[in-house]
């Protein structure tokens, strides 16, 4: 046993006496101002942008990272305790451009932006870091939408389709469901070969405890990994956080997997944006964001990517979501991420406090990967659904004025309000994109014309059920992927198998 | 119109460069005036220590502070000199001295926004990270 001891002892010898320090010339700089956050530092004259410097204070190192590069001083963004800087301490550049800590070992923790964990897990074991900061793919390396994202929700499903590698927003007032889309979207990838990252930006902590405990519960942190930035946290960690979520899931996609990353809420990205920015004394523009806040939410969601085969066929899809006041969608932050997006989901007070949850509407809500997006059983039965949605809330508000309709508009009416009653779905119940198929076939061959409406909910729930105890029918759907002929005679068959044991049916 | 730092010290290092003392003086006199007819006193700290910078740097002259655990050998200040004059090209060196036990051995030399950390005090921190690592 001595001699082991003894090997190691001379080992560490060795080494400690082998170590050299290095004593390298270092840049440094003195803080010549620091408030809220922002510290202005002379000299550094080699900083480089997004480099991490290091404050030397009386209570230990503190890091920031560099923003702005002028001619005689550099503005940074302090990551930590801002209160123990003071005037005149000594700043050192690292030569280092921020990272994060990625890799497997990231899933299923609740980290904060910089990667470190506050779930207190102990330590992020990894030893791979990825700038957070990163120009997106280029088009070379792309490859088109074509792999469904299934939400498990069945008005996006049918309507909105979201593909692997799109960028989707989901818009709306505040609480209309925008996290729910979300989380009921991350809830239905369980064994769907993705693995999800949530970017809360802004929220409050108790929020996202209830959100970390949903998807405990619902078994979805086996391939989630959580980014929070807190309401408290400051303006600079609110900043990066996106962008380090970013960092981490690129990983995956380097590894040629699939994720999912949601951004919660790109509004208070930009706010905080605007706080630094004015702080570090760029000239405000309209609403006071500065000129660059297009390109800090267009450099981030083009990030987003589906890569084709030879550089590993992974992808990254990405869910922003954005609040908008009193539904102006006209606003500055909204237009920008609009118009950045590849379509967008935007939710309606009128519809929720109707019921219809989620209250997506069906007119201005598009996809524009659109339908090479769904699988081809998908695309049978739900091509025109959101036509018909749309068309059938405009007659709705006619037909309030007249009782005589025509057979064709009153058939339209009806149709509508099973479509929408269909549309109604719980939250934190994602529905397997089989299932959807069979309930879409069943109400667009007019299976359900004669369910009363408020009995359609029953009777799909009913359907599904039906539908579990005979799994053979499900299983061909899923592997099939499209309605063939026997296909079809078997769902029709089995819809109105399952109607013979229905009795609220109108005669 | 605002006058920046800059500016001033640029008007002033071009209105006294290669002048003698005398008349450098009466150039410092309009100066002076400049900055009370413009208001600009509170200025004055920030355009010293700029000039000084701008003055050293257009003469190739550095100022640098060398912070040792105790006094250094004159041999070992010359090295330290002549790396001085080899990495910013500088004809003079001025070298301000200092005495730190905190450092407990070796020396920090700091010139311009550089230092060159030698001390065994960093050292030492240094070897502290790398075996807790």
């Amino acid at each position: 046993m001595s001699s082991t001891k003894d090997f190691i002892i001379e080992q560490l010898k060795s080494e400690i006496s082998a170590y050299k320090a290095d004593i390298s010339e270092k840049s440094v700089g003195k803080v010549l101002r620091v408030s809220d956050g922002i510290a202005l530092v002379s000299g550094l004259e080699e900083a480089m942008m997004s480099e991490i410097l290091t404050f030397k204070t009386e209570k230990g190192n503190v890091s920031g990272v560099a923003l702005n590069l002028e001619e005689d001083q550099v503005g940074a963004i302090i990551l930590g305790d801002c209160t123990a800087i003071k005037e005149g301490d000594e700043v050192h550049s690292t030569k280092r451009i921020l990272e994060v800590p990625v890799g497997e070992a990231i899933i299923g923790r609740v980290l904060n932006p910089l990667g470190e964990p506050l779930d207190g897990k102990g330590k992020v074991e990894t030893n791979k870091f990825y700038p957070i900061e990163k120009i997106a793919p280029g088009v070379i390396t792309r490859a088109s939408v074509k792999e469904p994202v299934q939400t498990g929700i069945k008005a996006i499903d049918a309507m909105i389709p979201i593909g692997r590698g799109q960028r989707e927003l989901i818009i709306g007032d505040r609480q209309l469901g925008k996290t729910a889309i979300a989380i009921d979207t991350i809830i239905n990838q369980k064994g769907q070969n993705m693995k999800c990252i949530y970017v809360a930006i802004g929220q409050k902590e108790s929020k996202v405890a209830g959100i970390v405990a949903k998807l405990t519960e619902a078994g979805a942190m086996e391939y989630t990994t959580i980014v929070l930035a807190g309401a408290s946290t400051s303006a600079s960690l609110l900043y990066i956080a996106p962008y380090s979520g970013c960092a981490m899931a690129e990983y995956f996609l380097d590894k040629g997997e699939d994720v999912l990353i949601i951004y919660d809420d790109l509004s208070k990205h930009a706010v905080s944006y605007r706080e630094i920015s004015l702080l570090l004394r760029r000239p405000p523009g309209r609403e006071a964001y500065p000129g660059d806040v297009f390109y800090l939410h267009s450099r981030l969601l083009e990030r987003a990517c589906k890569l084709n085969k030879e550089y590993g066929g992974g992808s990254i899809t990405a869910l922003p979501i954005i609040e908008t006041q009193a539904g102006d969608l006209s606003a500055y932050i909204p237009t920008n991420v609009i118009s950045i997006t590849d379509g967008q989901i935007f939710l309606e007070p009128d519809l929720f406090y109707k019921g219809n949850r989620p209250a997506v509407n069906a007119g201005l809500s598009v996809s524009r990967v659109g339908s090479s997006a769904q699988i081809k059983a998908m695309k049978k039965v739900a091509g025109k659904m959101r036509l018909e949605a749309a068309q059938y809330r405009e007659l709705a508000a006619f037909s309030q004025f007249g009782s005589d309709l025509d057979a064709d508009t009153k058939k339209k009416l009806d149709r509508g309000q099973r479509l929408y009653e269909i549309f109604k779905q719980d939250q934190y119940q994602p529905l397997s994109v089989e299932k959807q198929v069979l309930t879409y076939y069943a109400l667009i061959n007019s299976y359900m014309d004669n369910v009363p409406v408020d009995k359609v909910r029953q009777f799909e729930e009913g359907l599904y059920k039906y539908a579990d105890l005979h799994s053979d029918l499900l299983q061909s759907i899923a592997t099939k992927k499209e309605i063939d002929a026997e296909l079809e005679e078997q769902i029709k068959t089995s819809i109105l198998d399952y109607k013979t044991t229905v009795e609220y049916l109108i005669k | 119109m605002k006058v920046s730092v800059q500016q001033y010290v640029k008007k002033l290092y071009s209105s006294v460069a290669g002048k003698s003392e005398k008349e450098a003086q009466k150039e410092l006199k309009n100066f002076v005036a400049l900055l009370g007819r413009n208001r600009s006193f509170n200025k004055a700290d920030e355009i010293i220590r700029v000039f000084n910078d701008l003055w050293n740097k257009e003469n190739k002259e550095v100022v640098a502070t060398l912070v040792s655990a105790r006094a250094l050998m004159v041999s070992t200040k010359e090295i330290l000199t002549d790396y001085l004059k080899e990495r910013t090209g500088a004809k003079k060196i001025t070298l301000h001295e200092a005495i730190d036990k905190k450092l407990i051995g070796g020396f920090v030399l700091k010139y311009d926004s550089k230092v060159l950390d030698g001390s065994l005090k960093t050292y030492l921190d240094q070897l502290k990270v790398v075996l807790e690592g």
